[in-house]
């Protein structure tokens, strides 16, 4: 069983800060055997520190690491966990981390693998056919339920003999049964006029007038369609940063600066300067930067499923 | 049951001897120990209770708040409580902006409420989105997809929110807009407080042992609803009644439309492993947990189930007292809202008690119907009211 460890040496907010310390982020991974070691440092400045570790049990490795601090409700201060860092050292801090998510994910992989081997078997052979080839979308087209394979072949099918039926009957049944618009055969000219509507629209051309139907037809099907599909959109998003995943921070207004009241200095300097323009400081509640995370959310700024979803509500 | 009784018995008069004994801004640890004497000399034809239950602890609660609404009355006009707010007209924007939003949180997770917010007046409409949000955002705390990361820690961090908003210092567009209505109107931090109370026992526990344990859980998710609605609503300035009485009406509601919920949802709670009915009473009526999770009707079910409908009832019979005395543009959403819920107990008998598999919901047609009802119920004040036959 291959084991993955890793040690990562940064500056957590519970240490005191080291303002030399030089920025080593070390991997090791042990295949088997092999011993097979790849070490990956980076140094800033002066002498890199390489600290390896080849120890069995991953676990110790990650309970260190995780800082035992995370809580999902942000405070002003969770932002200034890293504040001590300087720029080179935040820049390879985030890719340590990325290749830890990456690497973590691929455990993930694994486990569930062995997970399926061992014992989640033969519980539902009847989802194979399911899980066949298009997942369940929900249509594009309004007032239509979800979308499969069976209903896209409905689609198919109804469309194409709602055309042909239309160009049919159209270019067919109409002509031959002299069909008129108006009751009791009544032509186009006198339907328009005792509709009373503009005299002109009698004199259209037939073919200017099927292609403007169509174009009509087609171009408010499109809008339709796109109506609701930006409808469904906004049903993903989580309503209440709307999918930005971050809300403004009220004690700046979202600007990110906050006026800095300082009464002691007024008065000492009340004497000999005029009143002054108050300056402004950096907001302590999102640290300057206007919004603060969305605790429903929790910053992916999707909707994500409650117990008011459909599947279980379909009331409300 | 009998503790039940000691409430419903317990009236308002012996609310004066009580109100010596509760001071008035001790905190709730002081005046719980001082007026137990005093609860069980006042009630004590009633049933003697040796410990202290839920209903007196709650109604220490609303006594408080009562008390709190009186002095506020006060010292609004000097608004000596209140910081200076340096930034107030910048934040006018956001104000407007964040209160929309509350409104179409508002209108996404609960349509038939944010319908009954409609009939209110435009202030009052803002004020009580505002506080749903910031309910409806506690709870997704330990109900909602992030649920399994709720820490206690996570808890505080909220309650430090609370009492920051509280005094004039929002961390975010949604506490700006709830920080904002209490400085309009008076509304307690006590409610508030008990709410995230409230949610910390739901992360512990999922049985309830007897009616006194429900009805403290009742109390904190939805007897504080009442608590905190009632400033926003506003008493009439006609009414005779003591603000005790109203305050007591507007938790009986609470409690009764989280008796309605948990009662109208037996199932799906059971399907994630919670059940809110006492296990005392399952017991006396000789059912066990599993015949919950069983999900089969039996006539042991019918009849436990017509007990807690009619006790159900009985809250609602105590909140209706109150609701005529409120602000008269206030009466009918509200009035709405109670006959409404009402009828979902009537649903559950119409679905014959099944309440595991099937969801007892009021159709469009009997929510349309009950407006007018309302309507015709608000016009008429408290006082009609009492001439009417109760039923």
């Amino acid at each position: 069983m291959s084991t993955l460890s890793l040690r990562s040496h940064f500056l957590s907010p519970t240490s005191p800060p080291k303002l030399d310390s030089s920025k080593t982020l070390i991997f090791c991974t042990s295949f088997n055997e092999n011993a097979k070691r790849f070490a990956f440092f980076k140094g800033t400045s002066t002498r890199p520190r390489i600290v390896c570790s080849s120890s069995s049990s991953s676990k110790d490795a990650f309970s260190d690491n995780i800082p035992s601090n995370f809580c999902i409700i942000e405070g002003p201060e969770t932002v200034q966990d890293f504040v001590q860092m300087q720029l080179r050292e935040i820049q390879n801090n985030i890719r340590s981390r990325r290749n830890k998510i990456f690497l973590l994910m691929e455990e993930v992989r694994r486990l569930r693998v062995q997970e399926r081997i061992k014992g989640v078997k033969g519980i539902d052979e009847s989802s194979e056919e399911e899980a066949n080839e298009m997942p369940e979308m929900t249509s594009s087209i309004p007032f239509l339920p979800h979308v499969t394979p069976k209903t896209l072949k409905q689609l198919y099918l109804t469309s194409l003999s709602f055309i042909a039926g239309i160009i049919a009957f159209g270019g067919l049944i109409a002509p031959t049964l002299e069909l008129k618009l108006g009751l009791g055969g009544t032509s186009y000219e006198d339907f328009i006029r005792s509709m009373h509507l503009p005299l002109q629209l009698s004199q259209v051309d037939p073919i200017v007038a099927s292609f403007s139907g169509g174009a009509v037809g087609v171009i408010s099907a499109l809008m339709l369609i796109e109506a609701n599909n930006v409808e469904q959109q906004e049903k993903k998003r989580c309503k209440y940063c709307y999918g930005t995943g971050y809300l403004a921070c009220a004690r700046c207004s979202a600007s990110g600066v906050c006026l800095s009241i300082d009464p002691l200095s007024v008065v000492s300097t009340a004497s000999d300067r005029p009143l002054q323009v108050p300056t402004t400081k950096r907001c302590p509640n999102c640290s300057g930067a206007g919004k603060v995370m969305c605790p429903t959310c929790l910053c992916t700024g999707m909707l994500m499923a409650s117990e008011h979803d459909p599947r279980i509500d379909p009331f409300d | 049951m009998s503790a039940v009784l000691l409430w419903v018995v317990c009236p308002v008069e012996n609310a004066q001897p009580l109100l010596s004994l509760v001071p008035r801004n001790g905190r709730r640890g002081r005046s719980c120990k001082l007026s137990s004497t005093g609860v069980s000399a006042a009630c004590s034809s009633a049933v003697a209770h040796p410990s202290r239950s839920s209903e007196e602890r709650v109604y220490e609660v609303v006594l408080k708040q009562a008390a709190l609404v009186r002095e506020q009355r006060g010292e609004r006009a000097l608004d000596l409580k209140k910081p200076i707010e340096s930034d107030d007209m910048a934040d006018w924007n956001l104000l407007n902006e964040a209160y929309q939003r509350c409104g179409e949180v508002c209108a996404e997770y609960a349509k038939t409420f944010y319908l009954g917010t409609l009939l209110m007046t435009p202030e009052r409409r803002r004020a009580v989105w505002a506080i749903y949000v910031w309910c409806r955002r506690t709870d997704e705390l330990v109900d909602g997809p992030n649920a399994s990361h709720i820490t206690p820690k996570a808890l505080e961090r909220w309650d430090k929110r609370l009492n920051d908003l509280f005094q004039g210092r929002p961390y975010d567009m949604f506490d700006a807009a709830l920080s904002d209505t209490v400085a309009k109107y008076p509304v307690d931090i006590q409610p508030f407080k008990d709410m995230i109370e409230g949610m910390r026992l739901d992360l512990r526990k999922s049985r309830y042992e007897n009616f006194d344990e429900l009805y403290l859980y009742c109390y904190y998710v939805a007897g504080t609803v009442g608590l905190m609605s009632v400033p926003v609503m506003g008493i009439a300035p006609e009414s005779k009644a003591s603000t005790e009485t109203v305050y007591n009406a507007a938790l009986a509601l609470g409690i009764a439309n989280q008796l309605t919920n948990i009662l109208r949802d037996v199932g799906e709670d059971a399907r994630r492993g919670r059940i809110y009915l006492p296990q005392e009473e399952l017991a006396r009526a000789g059912l066990s947990d599993d015949d919950i999770f069983r999900g089969k009707v039996t006539d042991k079910w019918r009849n436990f189930m017509k007990g807690q409908i009619k006790r159900a009832r009985k809250f609602f019979d105590e909140a209706e007292k109150g609701v005529g005395e409120l602000n008269s543009a206030s009466r009918w959403p509200v009035w709405a809202s109670l006959l409404l819920y009402r009828q979902i107990l009537d649903a559950i008998e119409a679905n014959d008690y099944n309440n595991f598999t099937k969801r007892a919901y009021v159709g469009k047609a009997k929510k349309l119907v009950s407006l007018p009802v309302a309507y015709g119920r608000a016009l008429m004040g408290a006082s009609d009211l009492a001439k009417l036959v109760v039923r």
